[in-house]
């Protein structure tokens, strides 16, 4: 596949769909879970710089949102933004398709080893970095939120929420996201008049 | 037969798939109702191993459906099962991240950016302290997530570098742990 094709109409580091495909396997094999996104936001935002802070985090909140699997939403996202559809398509499937094979492979291993104490012992502990990945990002992403009362308040109510009383989440972000938008969007027209 | 069971998959996976706003892991509880009481296809010890596979598997967790794809009807079970979770969420993902970048400067768009931004940094704070809770942490996992979180803050130390220095620490306090024994 050729690296050096220009990139399309955007004014986007041009990235080849090998390099795109190569990133994206690494990161669907060897980070897990929860920690996956922020996995995502160090490669491609802070070490290859693909993204700037504002676009990955707007794809970040669509990626949430939306349904489907956060990590695979994000990379289709990052895949479009950088190559257009086929840039979207190479993105998702160097994330599923390595980790479909890891996890058959892991099934089956885990059918003969499982009863190991050391496996649950060491995925225990990367469990544990992928939590401390997802603080990591919540803290810089919080960073750039805007200053004001309300923005605070939406955040550590859905927090709190969701995370402390255990609320389900799909009616909490059914209530939550219109609401927030509605004030947003009176929040900045006010700000524009 | 087989044809059927596959068809069922589809049938079972791509609604849910559609219906996993804020991510994969809010469909779990009903994707175990399905698996388990509605289609017998598991039983409730084989969900538990499954999904604990599926949480510690490299790769996004909502790819649990490949084992019980599997466990349904073998290698095209867990391909058709892969595709029927991923595919309606992706084409609707697609539509929308491409509105979205066309857009850049509706004021909707603004809003919506503006007004989303603080829900999801409140589901991602949310999402940690569920995992932390769900994993029983005990003060071991406490300091690996505040070490790894420090490091990451503080350096540019790279995701795999990170992954496998944790790995070598848990294999050694492993190690170390059975000699004491």
């Amino acid at each position: 596949m050729p690296d050096e094709i220009p990139p399309a109409e955007h004014a986007r580091p041009a990235v080849g769909l090998g390099r795109l495909w190569g990133t994206f396997v690494r990161i669907g094999t060897v980070t897990f879970g929860g920690g996956m996104l922020s996995w995502v936001h160090r490669e491609v935002v802070e070490r290859l710089g693909w993204l700037d802070e504002k676009s990955f985090l707007s794809g970040l909140t669509v990626a949430q949102v939306l349904p489907g699997a956060n990590p695979v939403n994000l990379a289709l996202y990052v895949g479009l933004q950088l190559r257009g559809a086929v840039g979207a398509a190479v993105a998702v499937f160097g994330m599923i398709v390595p980790a479909f094979c890891a996890m058959l492979c892991l099934g089956f291993l885990y059918r003969s080893y499982g009863r190991f104490a050391i496996v649950h012992f060491v995925l225990a502990g990367l469990a544990a970095a992928g939590v401390g990945a997802t603080l990591t990002m919540g803290i810089r992403v919080a960073r750039r939120l805007p200053r004001d009362f309300v923005t605070a308040v939406i955040a550590v109510a859905v927090f709190v929420v969701v995370g402390v009383l255990r609320w389900p989440m799909v009616p909490v972000v059914a209530v939550a996201v219109p609401l927030s938008v509605a004030l947003a969007f009176v929040t900045e027209r006010r700000g524009s008049s | 037969m087989t044809f059927g069971r596959l068809l069922t998959l589809i049938l079972v996976f791509a609604p849910l798939s559609m219906m996993s706003f804020g991510g994969g892991q809010s469909t779990i509880p009903e994707m175990q109702r399905q698996t388990v009481s509605v289609h017998g296809w598991l039983s409730d010890e084989e969900f538990a191993d499954v999904y604990a596979i599926a949480r510690a598997a490299p790769g996004p967790s909502t790819l649990i459906v490949a084992l019980i794809g599997w466990q349904v009807a073998g290698f095209a079970g867990a391909v058709v099962a892969t595709l029927a979770i991923f595919v309606p969420s992706s084409l609707f993902m697609y539509w929308a991240a491409a509105w979205w970048l066309r857009n850049e400067l509706s004021p909707l768009r603004r809003a919506i950016e503006r007004g989303v931004a603080p829900i999801a940094v409140g589901l991602v704070f949310a999402g940690a302290v569920i995992v932390l809770r769900a994993a029983n942490a005990g003060p071991l996992t406490l300091a690996t997530t505040a070490a790894v979180c420090v490091l990451q803050s503080t350096t540019r130390i790279s995701t795999y570098a990170t992954v496998g220095a944790v790995a070598a620490a848990y294999l050694i306090l492993f190690a170390l742990y059975q000699q004491s024994v």
